[in-house]
């Protein structure tokens, strides 16, 4: 991303340009509801659901770009809208396909990804093939976001915390155990859809900050460390929330730097989290266990 | 909790488990289900919970049909540990306990169970550092925490070693003497001390049905 002579600090730039302001708030909100979601969704082994739902929301984009560019529409101003709806429609069909697919319900994420992928190939060929704006939705542009991208981003991010307060307990059974939630009453598949709807929103949207093809490790990298060493379900999200706004302005700190792109960065620096977690954890356990043997050996004497 | 189960008929896809199954329970009663690994105890007690999709007018829960009820809440129900279960979760015990409560309960009451099935100071654990035997203590406290009408036991006691397994029984057979229902899947039927009225074995698709005499003690 060159666009900047990083002459002066990451921090003194942050008071020179607006555009490295909004690119950070941006990057916080999203860095915190993206492991939010993603700790339920992980857990409940979906992962591969944001995949899905982001190729879908690429074939909206692509769709958008084609309107736009090719037959010269105007009354998108933005490709994001269709990214949305697209996501929006993607999450829609897996729903169906899973009641179609009782027994296995994964099966529904390949066929909605394929669809996507399909699409997203045919209308960028019609759109004329590779250019810019492609390749910003693929990695992401997180320096270009504008105020109108903000607030929408704000808007969602305020929905996702109140949901995930005001059904907090509801949301942990279902995610835990989810035919004791049926039991105990709770309505299980209208959760679901919310949160597929949701989910899909938050999907669209955060293509802007680190693409298309990068998002879903957004949702699943902080809380695959964060189950590592979290004490208790509350705790592992408070963790991934916390390594997730770590790599967001680490991210953004190094990509400013080096003048590299933000999205790859935050994402690397995501994995370095995930890697130093691991193996602190690895040590750990190996200490902590030959403490133990050498106990044992003691009390054998 | 009354129990009519009358000539159910249940498979998976194309295999038949349940061939015309018929029984009755009364409040109070005391069900012991036993039968060859896949002879359908498990099934059987998935229909009655609704997990399982039965056709209408087969299963009657206080009269009302399955396929309309909507109380679960009454039954208080501990799997099979090994079902398609999420061991990686993490989740402490506290946590599963307090997110199924779904009544006025008192930090008291809550303690008191955890308490009884000897799980107090496991509360803050997380249940990946939990031995099997003490997962299954947590699942019964959580059945219980509702104050259910009905309990079904899917092998409760697999894993839990025999002091607890006698505090178990004891338990339950104390719950059941206060007129609430027990459905339990064993193996075991003679070691545990539990006070059946009535027994259940599953062969072949078909259940025959035995009233047993009730033992004196709990
Ligand atoms: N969800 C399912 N889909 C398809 N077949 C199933 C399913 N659950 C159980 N079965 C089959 O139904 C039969 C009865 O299984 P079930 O689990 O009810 O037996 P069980 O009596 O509980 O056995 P165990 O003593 O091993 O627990 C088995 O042959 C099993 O393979
Ligand atoms: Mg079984």
């Amino acid at each position: 991303m060159n666009v900047l002579a990083q002459s002066v600090p990451f921090i003194l730039a942050l008071f020179e340009h607006s555009f490295l302001r909004y690119a950070l708030l941006t990057g916080l909100i999203m860095g915190g509801i993206t492991p939010l979601i993603g700790a339920f969704v992980v857990i409940r082994r979906l992962s591969f659901i944001a995949d899905t739902l982001s190729h879908f929301s690429l074939a909206g984009l692509s769709i958008g770009l084609f309107l736009i560019n090719t037959l010269g529409y105007t009354f998108i101003s933005d490709p994001l809208y269709l990214a949305i709806i697209a996501s929006i429609i993607g999450a829609l069909i897996i729903e169906i396909l899973r009641g179609y697919y009782e027994n296995y319900k994964e099966i529904s994420m390949p066929i909605v990804m394929s669809l996507g992928t399909a699409l997203s190939a045919l209308f960028i060929s019609l759109s004329g093939g590779f250019n810019t704006s492609i390749y910003n939705f693929l990695f992401g542009s997180i320096l270009t976001v504008g105020d109108k991208y903000l607030a929408v981003m704000s808007t969602t991010a305020i929905l996702v915390l109140a949901l995930v307060f005001f059904y907090y307990r509801k949301l942990v059974i279902i995610s835990f155990d989810e035919s004791h939630a049926r039991l105990l009453g709770i309505k299980v598949g209208r959760f679901q859809f919310v949160s597929t709807l949701i989910l899909a929103l938050v999907v669209s949207l955060s293509i802007a900050t680190v693409g298309v093809l990068l998002v879903s490790s957004l949702m699943i990298i902080p809380v695959a460390a964060a189950m590592k060493i979290g004490k208790s379900f509350k705790n592992t999200i408070f963790i991934a929330v916390l390594f997730s706004e770590l790599s967001v302005i680490g991210g953004l700190w190094l990509s400013y730097d080096l003048n590299i792109a933000s999205g790859a960065t935050i994402v690397l620096v995501n994995i370095f989290i995930l890697f130093v977690v691991v193996i602190i954890k690895h040590i750990y356990t190996n200490q902590l266990r030959s403490k133990r043997t050498t106990k044992e050996d003691v009390g054998n004497v | 909790m009354r129990i009519t189960v009358d000539n159910l008929t249940f498979g998976y896809d194309y295999r038949t488990v349940l061939k015309e199954i018929s029984f009755k329970m009364n409040s109070g009663d005391f069900l012991a289900i036993i039968g060859d690994n896949g002879s359908g105890k498990s099934t059987l007690v998935k229909c009655m919970l609704g997990i399982n999709k039965v056709a209408p007018s087969q299963i009657f829960l206080d009269d009302v049909d399955v396929t309309n009820y909507k109380q679960f809440l009454n039954i208080g129900y501990v799997p099979q540990i090994f079902d398609d279960f999420n061991y990686e979760f993490p989740i402490t015990v506290n946590e599963i306990i307090h997110s199924s409560i779904m009544r006025d309960i008192s930090q008291d009451e809550i303690l008191e169970l955890l308490d009884k099935m000897g799980i107090l100071e496991l509360q803050n654990e997380n249940i990946n550092t939990l031995s099997g035997g003490q997962l299954q203590r947590v699942f019964i406290v959580r059945s219980l925490i509702n104050q259910p009408k009905l309990l079904i036991l899917d092998e409760p006691t697999v894993g839990v070693d025999r002091k607890n397994v006698e505090n178990f029984y004891k338990t339950i057979n104390s719950l059941n003497a206060e007129g609430i229902s027990v459905i339990l899947i064993t193996h075991n039927i003679r070691e545990s001390n539990a006070n059946f009225s009535h027994v259940l074995s599953l062969h072949n698709g078909e259940g025959i049905i035995k009233e047993v005499p009730r033992g004196d003690e709990a």
